[in-house]
């Protein structure tokens, strides 16, 4: 597991994108992640802005900020996951059951809570990181199977004939969907 | 959920175990230290385990390890430590958590939570695996023996496969123990 760590830093630190509107926060957290080893490879100021560095910046985990304009962290996180497996690590003023359980649908990983902590937010990264890794093995494993994509033909509740959908498999072992 | 909880400081431990009751889980277990948390994971299968890190006899990681050695359950580690090189031993130990102390109930439930939430998509990714593993196997065994019998017999394969089919129907065995016993015996009179 411990090629995870390195293969998210690729060939040097893990790399990571930071989203968090606050200034001060932000800065705060990009000296705390440098002075433990970490690269912060992007910094976001909104969730839409999140969504866009992940794509480019293909980050080997994100750290997200729940509140912030635009899109918040958990709609940032869901359009993340949709596009790419990636590790993701909320951070929150908010500890309340609803959040917490909107994150978790989300696909987040680990759920911190402000203050954070230096000591919390490292391990909280590193440890989703090498769990990620692992599940996307897993994925893999599934994808690596020879799954022939199937044809769905669906009917709306009017009646009306919808169009039929392909569903298939993606090398990582998502689901994959096409209207034909 | 059932809560196993590892903490070998008698104070914190009722402290932790309030916390998980006050939020509705009902803690099955406590020890003191990890060779008894590995001794309760095994006979009480919680749903969970908190284990703190500094323990006499084993520590916490050590006890993640030999739990999950035995049954895959979700791990959070609490700790006053948090070095690079006890994080890194709790992350290929298989741990799903990682909270540094002190610590109250609003960054102690998120935790588990989360542990709980990742585990379970693992666990579900993985038997989708297995499933999909088997059913690979049942097809494969099903169609050699279908193969063998065309042969042996000179049917059809359609005929082949009604012959596996109704042979497993009066049997009540499942298709796939049938082929194998088809190729079993096959394999026989070969040598």
């Amino acid at each position: 597991m411990r090629d995870d760590l390195e293969a998210a830093g690729r060939d040097g630190p893990l790399r990571v994108l930071v989203a968090e509107d606050e200034t001060i926060v932000r800065l705060d957290l990009r000296g705390l992640l440098e002075r433990h080893g970490l690269q912060v490879c992007g910094e976001a100021r909104d969730g839409e802005e999140a969504v866009r560095l992940a794509r480019e910046l293909d980050p080997g985990v994100a750290l997200l900020d729940l509140r912030m304009p635009v899109l918040d962290g958990i709609e940032a996180a869901r359009r993340m996951t949709a596009e790419r497996p990636l590790p993701i690590v909320m951070l929150t003023a908010y500890s309340d059951r609803s959040y917490v359980e909107k994150a978790i649908d989300a696909g987040v990983f680990t759920y911190l809570v402000k203050p954070f902590r230096e000591s919390d937010v490292v391990p909280a990264l590193r440890t989703a990181v090498v769990r990620h890794g692992e599940l996307l093995r897993a994925r893999r494993a599934i994808g690596a199977k020879p799954v022939r994509p199937v044809v769905i033909g669906l009917r709306s509740p009017s009646g009306a004939d919808w169009p039929p959908l392909r569903v298939g498999r993606k090398d990582d072992g998502s689901l994959e969907v096409d209207v034909l | 959920m059932r809560v196993l909880v590892a903490e070998d400081e008698t104070l914190i431990r009722l402290d932790v175990c309030g916390m998980l009751e006050a939020a509705g889980h009902t803690v099955c277990a406590e020890a003191r230290d990890g060779a008894e948390a590995v001794e309760l994971a095994r006979s009480l299968e919680p749903d969970l385990a908190v284990l703190d890190v500094k323990m006499p006899h084993l520590d916490g990681i050590e006890a993640a390890r030999r739990i999950l050695e035995e049954r895959p359950v979700p791990i959070v580690i609490v700790s006053a430590f948090s070095e690079r090189v006890l994080v890194e031993r709790a992350a290929e130990a298989g741990v799903f958590g990682y909270l540094a102390k002190p610590f109250r109930e609003d960054r102690l439930l998120p935790a588990i939570a989360t542990a709980r939430a990742r585990f379970e998509e693992l666990v579900a990714v993985r038997s989708e695996v297995e499933s999909l593993a088997e059913a690979l196997a049942v097809r494969k065994a099903i169609e050699r023996a279908k193969g063998i019998l065309m042969e042996k017999e000179g049917l059809t394969e359609a005929q082949a496969f009604a012959r596996l089919r109704s042979a497993s129907q009066v049997s009540g065995r499942p298709m796939r123990v049938l082929a194998e016993a088809v190729i079993a015996t096959f394999s026989t009179a070969l040598a």
